[in-house]
């Protein structure tokens, strides 16, 4: 199949991209076929591929938190406001999302321990999570530009809260390619359907082939998922029955590829059939509990009704970090029962109970478990929703929507444990010392994965993009 | 317009004489002329009309009028005729040259112009960028192997060739030509019947008339209109945050179709898009229907009207929509100049706010305020029938309300009446749920009403949730005294209330006397008083019940809400009939633009006027005295002076056709996309374009009739040596069907496409509960319209159209990546859409049980790939029905229909 003759300039990278974009290029074949011949420039595109640096993570699970929970009430502690409770703000306050309906200043409900013997204070909504206290970067300077979700989601997941960009999944694979080629690169776990819906697990500009892949969506149970993935299983043949039918197609595919000199886009084609055709046995397994054992079910908290669903995105998490999957996301979203998740405007102390239950557990077991089997050395987990909450109240008992400032947290994956990075003023409504915007989380997020974010660009409309637009720094006080 | 046959070589061919006085004379007197009197307008920095008269490249190409010299008849030149003040063009418009300096210029023209190569150091920087010089079309070059030429487009394709050493590929054969144009111009496969048709008509003008009736199909809009709507980045919801309907969009995707399939000329296209609502209407009542329509090219994009910060999203509106009119008309990215010069193009953030002036001129929203914007549905009815239709809607409203408030004050009587029982009820409901008391039983025993009692019960039992309000209730060492507690909190928070309320009323009625702005009404919070908030709501126990309501109201009330009621049913018994409505734009309220510093409308820089860029449009336009301009810009941009439009659509057809435009970045001919790869085709093919009326199906025919269009897709090892990436237009580019192809073909392969036209496939208005299937677009396994009719969703297009690179409806697009990826490859093993089609088709084969297996593979060859097998095909095939694993006959043949539609043969035109 020596269709390029050597002496054929190399057409560059991005022109490939956009021309057959995704296409198994014939490097690609190399890798997959011992008798295919080598060809110059084109590439799988997923492929993995070298980072610029030495990373400190291989891949990143992010528990995304929609609807904002309030850092006030879990990693950033406010005596200020518990003693100043029920007067007025004492400084003008910003844009919020409900104008109109704010209070005064308004205390946690919830005590604030000390952890571990770096002593984090954490609050008991989250008395699981807080056992790990020692690994828990937290990120008390979060900064963000939307007071409204849908802005604010799409920024925190592409960059931009005004223009459709790829997600920052999207731009990890992009950079790192995957080293499992049997599974998608980037997988999101039930992700919601609003504020940006598939905005913020879609590739962009970027090739289709560095999208994400949905697991479900917010508000569909487990057990309605009876495919994880789509058309991953042929409801009508035979495994047997199934081979047979794609030696057909291959045969034809093999015989247009003849016909038309081996022209690398059909072979690559006749590849895909075989990889398609090889990840429907590999990639069910990877969701398939059976073989967990009942501690591991119970460490996640699949044994009880209210962690049960979280408890399982988390454990796939796990599996799918287990088989080297790049990126993965698990969304605790908004759902039946749980209808505004952590968007507590009103009733602070209902919700915000119920939702941290849902989760605390659940990502204890995760780091628990990572950590046992090793995996938490070069895995990032990062947690944190769109924004925070206000330090006044809403509606009397909740809390309005604060980009201001707030906070996130890291653990595993080259970030220092035991440690809170930068912090709010003594309300908690901005972030005041080591301000981290969310273009810097994703410089330190790439940074993490051995990417320079000024170097990892992508040329589309006329210009380079990149996922940090024109800003973003490394925050290289949290690295281990 | 005409051209004459390279004036630029006569030019260079004459400067080879030059006689020291003539140059004189145009040293002396006609440069500085120029330079004094007309640079200004058409120099190196601007170019009005497309006329540069700072180099002498710029003075041969003339304006967008034409040239300047009649070398025929050198006294009719425009130049002279401009300068005399004689036609319709005077120039300098500020004033007539002298009787001198006009003779000057005459004895120079008539010298034949000279224009001294030494003194033609016009800096690169200075000429006009390619694309924003005026049309220079040259006539199609000679070329050594004439036969191949079928039409000028061939002619200029080839000469390129020959220049490289390159012979053309090969005719494709004549069954890939059909399946290829067929698909181009419809998105679907030709029958065997078209096939047969086209295989016998051995005519020269079989393929004129085969492109004759796929242009007259209405398929065919359905296919070229779906090409601009990736343009036009169309979809039926905002996107972004809320993914609101725009429960009207379809008509905007019916008008495309339509102009499409009638050819409308681009022109007049462009014109209705930008400003339909404004340009004259042949209706009664004159309003222009289909120009309202039409504007939903500004109206459909995509919108975050959820922001806060409103100022912001109304302008990232306007933002949004001079970037779709510059990248799709222009070929510009003019959003770059929002906070900045652009960095590459000649675009100041001036020319930017100018735009902006325009588009922030126009009304975009219904209401702006609030928390969440509202959008604008314009009714498609004349003044009369809106105000109608609109007086109707207010007594609807005012209706309601007064049902509503009749119900608040019932509500507020029935809690009045059951809030002293509070205590007595609380105390009652927890010997239920606590002590284990018998609700009758209990009820009967305290003197209390069982059905309120269940209520209280219901409302207070514990539940695994926290509720905070009622700790004190469940925690409560004396309950007798803690249910007095709650007593008396829930009458102070009523006294408290009616108190605000009755101040407030007064302060409105003072006000009012007084002629000043009443207050607001007194605002409550509900987590105040939560265990109030829940007691008086919903299903709290002293809520007016939602079931047997009337048996809860005094008799005078139920009359009274009988008699709102009956009169609501009769306002709307008498409703005037609904008015179309369309997702458009209209006139706004002008605004005052100045540039906002940094992109920052905090910080207002100068005060702009409306205008057009002036590196295009030049620095002296007629000022925009009235209106948002959005005419104005209409007709600048589809007006000869605007050579960008007809290049960049020109382009786009060409691309559409050959996979590649000619400038391979079809909306950007700034400096940072490509040049062409032949500019002078790209220039004849434009000027024709405009000379022909802006008429798109011609276009479609001087390019598909052409050599380079019929070429095979074949590339010679010479070709792929010299000419990899096809810029040389050496072979014809493979690709890959688009989504629409795909799943349309699959469906027409089974006979299951509906091919019914038009409407709307989507209901209701706004949005959706967060995690509502509702929020997913339409599946398009479950509906056989063509998939153009199905409406999208921007935040969450079907993961068909994600699998097969449909693109993501929110910016505009210039064109589909072709991916090649697994999860393609399970979507044809795999998906129930497949199977039910293969199923499907294979049931039909098999219908007529006297058929032979080689027949029914025949035809299913046909339906599939638009071809007859070849023997060895039929044979294979028909072994492999035998020997299909499991010997299910029904099965197999389900399994070969599959295989078939799994083929690469399918998948790609060649």
């Amino acid at each position: 199949m020596n269709l390029v003759t050597p002496e054929v300039p190399r057409v560059s990278r991005r022109h490939l991209l956009r021309r057959t974009a995704g296409g198994f290029g014939l490097l690609g074949l190399r890798t997959l076929l011992a008798d295919a011949a080598p060809a110059p420039g084109n590439t799988h595109p997923l492929a993995p591929k070298p980072p610029h640096f030495e990373p400190r993570a291989r891949r990143v699970i992010f528990l995304f938190m929609h609807g904002g929970p309030s850092h006030l009430d879990t990693f950033d502690p406010k005596p200020r406001l518990t003693r100043d409770h029920g007067k007025p703000l004492p400084f003008q306050r910003p844009l919020t999302f409900a104008e109109g309906s704010t209070g005064g200043l308004f205390k946690s409900p919830w005590e604030f321990r000390r952890y571990g013997e770096s002593g984090l204070p954490v609050s008991d909504l989250f008395p699981h999570v807080a056992r790990h206290a020692d690994d828990l970067c937290i990120l008390r300077s979060m900064v963000g530009d939307s007071v409204a979700h849908g802005g604010a989601v799409l920024q925190l997941h592409t960059g931009s809260n005004t223009f459709t960009r790829p997600s920052m999944g999207s731009w990890v694979v992009y950079g790192l390619g995957t080293e499992n080629q049997n599974l998608p690169a980037f997988i999101t776990i039930k992700p919601g359907l609003s504020h940006g819906g598939a905005k913020n697990w879609s590739s962009g500009f970027l090739p289709a082939a560095y999208q994400g892949t949905a697991v479900g969506h917010g508000g569909v149970k487990i057990e309605d998922l009876k495919d994880p993935i789509e058309f991953l299983r042929n409801a009508g043949l035979t495994p047997d029955q199934q081979r047979y039918e794609l030696d057909m197609i291959q045969k034809m595919n093999r015989r247009s590829a003849d016909r038309w000199d081996h022209d690398p886009e059909l072979e690559a084609r006749i590849q895909a059939f075989e990889l398609a055709f090889r990840m429907q046995t590999e990639a069910p397994e990877a969701f398939d509990l059976t073989g967990e054992s009942p501690t591991t079910l119970k460490l996640y908290g699949l044994d009880e009704p209210e962690t049960r669903e979280f408890g399982w995105q988390c454990l796939m998490a796990r599996r799918l970090a287990e088989r080297n999957v790049r990126f993965i996301q698990v969304n605790h979203e908004y759902g039946p029962g749980n209808e505004v998740g952590w968007d507590a405007h009103s009733e602070l102390i209902r919700l915000h109970t119920r939702t941290a239950l849902m989760v605390d557990k659940p990502i204890a077991g995760l780091l628990t478990d990572l950590k046992a089997r090793g995996l938490l050395r070069d895995t990032l987990v990062a947690w944190g929703g769109e924004f925070g909450r206000t330090p006044i109240s809403q509606a009397g008992d909740g809390r309005d929507h604060n980009p201001y400032g707030y906070s996130m947290w890291m653990a595993g994956g080259g970030v220092k444990g035991g440690f809170a990075y930068g912090a709010t003023d003594e309300f908690g409504y901005y972030a005041v010392e080591d301000r981290m915007h969310i273009h810097d989380l994703h410089a330190t997020i790439l940074h993490l994965l051995g990417l320079n974010h000024e170097r990892l660009t992508y040329f589309h409309g006329g210009r380079n993009h990149r996922l940090t637009d024109v800003a973003g720094t490394v925050a290289f006080q949290i690295l281990a | 317009m005409r051209w004459t046959c390279c004036p630029l070589g006569l030019f260079l061919a004459a400067t080879g004489a030059w006689a020291g006085d003539r140059v004189e004379l145009f040293e002396k007197k006609v440069r500085p002329l120029f330079v004094s009197k007309c640079h200004d307008c058409h120099g190196a920095k601007l170019q009005m009309g497309g006329l540069n008269l700072a180099s002498a490249e710029g003075f041969r190409q003339g304006s967008a009028g034409g040239p300047l010299v009649d070398e025929a008849n050198p006294p009719q030149s425009r130049l002279l005729t401009a300068l005399s003040h004689v036609g319709k063009v005077k120039m300098p418009p500020a004033g007539k040259l002298s009787e001198g300096e006009i003779a000057a210029v005459r004895e120079w023209i008539e010298a034949g112009a000279p224009w001294p190569p030494t003194a033609e150091a016009t800096p690169a920087a200075g000429a006009a960028f390619w694309s924003f010089a005026p049309l220079a079309p040259a006539a199609p070059p000679a070329v050594r192997n004439a036969g191949w030429a079928r039409n000028e487009v061939d002619r200029f394709i080839l000469a390129r060739l020959e220049s490289e050493g390159l012979a053309p590929a090969p005719p494709a054969d004549p069954r890939t030509w059909l399946r290829r144009v067929t698909y181009d111009l419809t998105g679907l496969p030709p029958s065997e019947a078209e096939l047969r048709a086209f295989l016998d008509d051995a005519s020269p003008t079989a393929r004129a008339r085969v492109v004759d009736r796929l242009l007259a199909s209405p398929r065919y809009g359905e296919r070229w209109g779906r090409h601009w709507l990736d343009v036009a980045r169309y979809a039926d919801s905002t996107g972004a945050d809320e993914d609101h309907r725009y429960p009207y969009a379809w008509r905007y995707r019916d008008y495309v179709i339509d102009a499409f399939n009638r050819d409308l000329p681009f022109d007049q296209f462009i014109r209705e898009q930008v400003a339909g609502d404004l340009l004259p209407s042949s209706e009664p009542d004159g309003v222009n229907r289909r120009g309202l329509i039409a504007t939903g090219f500004l109206a459909l994009g995509p919108k975050l009207i959820a922001e806060q910060d409103k100022v912001k999203m109304f302008y990232d509106i306007v933002d949004e929509q001079i970037d779709v009119v510059g990248r799709a008309f222009l070929g510009l990215t003019l959003a770059c100049a929002r906070c900045h010069d652009h960095k590459f193009d000649p675009i100041s953030t001036r020319d930017y706010y100018a735009l902006a002036s325009i588009f922030a001129s126009t009304r975009q929203l219904a209401k702006l305020e609030g928390t969440v914007s509202q959008l604008l549905f314009v009714p498609l009815a004349g003044p009369a029938e809106t105000a109608r239709w609109e007086a109707h809607k207010g007594r609807v409203e005012a209706k309601r309300k007064e049902i509503d408030e009749l119900l608040a004050e019932e509500g507020a009587r029935y809690r009045d009446r059951l809030a002293p029982g509070i205590a007595a009820y609380m105390l009652a409901a927890r010997a239920v749920y606590l002590d284990g008391g018998e609700p009758a039983r209990v009820a009967a025993n305290r003197g209390l009403d069982a059905a309120l009692l269940a209520r209280w019960v219901d409302y207070l039992k514990p539940t695994k949730e926290r509720r905070a309000h009622l700790e004190e209730w469940h925690q409560a060492p004396e309950p007798e005294t803690t249910a007095r507690v709650y007593q008396e909190r829930f009458l102070a928070t009523v006294r408290e209330r009616n108190e605000a309320r009755a101040r407030w009323k007064r302060a409105v009625e003072e006000a009012q006397a007084e002629g000043r702005t009443p207050p607001e009404p007194p605002r409550f919070l509900a987590g105040e008083n939560r265990f109030y908030s829940e007691v008086v709501a919903g299903k709290g126990p002293l809520a007016l019940p939602e079931k047997d309501r009337e048996a809860h109201l005094g008799e005078a009330a139920r009359a009274r809400l009988h008699a709102l009621q009956a009169e609501l049913k009769a306002i709307l018994a008498a409703a005037p009939p609904d008015p179309p409505l369309a997702c458009a734009v209209v006139e706004g309220e002008p605004v005052t633009q100045h540039v906002f510093v940094r992109g920052n409308p905090a910080a207002k820089g100068e005060f702009v006027p409306k205008r057009f860029p002036v590196a295009l449009a030049g620095e002296t336009q007629t000022p925009i005295a009235a209106g948002s301009g959005r005419r104005e810009l209409a007709a600048w941009l589809s007006s000869p002076a605007n050579p960008l439009a007809p290049r960049v659509i020109v382009n786009r057809l060409w691309q559409w056709h050959f996979g590649e435009g000619l400038v391979r970045t079809p909306s950007n001919f700034g400096r940072l996309g490509e040049k062409p790869t032949h500019p002078e085709l790209l220039d004849y093919l434009t000027a024709r374009f405009v000379k022909e009326g802006w008429s798109i199906k011609n276009m479609h025919r001087l390019l598909l009739l052409s050599n380079t269009y019929g070429m095979s897709s074949r590339a010679s090892h010479a070709a792929l040596a010299k000419d990899p990436e096809n810029r040389l237009w050496s072979r014809f580019l493979r690709r890959r069907l688009a989504v629409e192809e795909i799943r349309d073909s699959l469906l027409a392969a089974d006979g299951s496409l509906d091919l019914t036209m038009g409407g709307s496939l989507q209901s209701g208005e706004g949005t959706d509960q967060e995690f509502a299937e509702a929020r997913k677009s339409l599946n398009p396994d479950e509906v056989n319209r063509r998939l153009v009719y199905l409406p999208l969703r921007r935040s969450n297009l079907p993961s068909l159209l994600n699998l097969f690179d449909f693109g993501d409806a929110t910016t505009s697009s210039e064109g589909r990546t072709q991916t090649n990826v697994a999860p393609q490859a399970l979507f044809m093993m795999n998906s129930p859409f497949v199977a039910a089609r293969a199923s499907s088709l294979a049931a039909q084969l098999l219908a007529d049980a006297a058929t032979p297996d080689a027949a029914r593979v025949a035809q299913a060859y046909y339906r599939v790939l638009s071809r007859p097998p070849e023997p060895e095909e039929t044979d294979q095939a028909v072994a492999y029905l035998r020997r299909f694993p499991g010997g299910d006959r029904t099965a197999a043949w389900a399994s070969f229909c599959r295989a078939l539609m799994a083929s690469n043969e399918f998948l790609y035109l060649f």
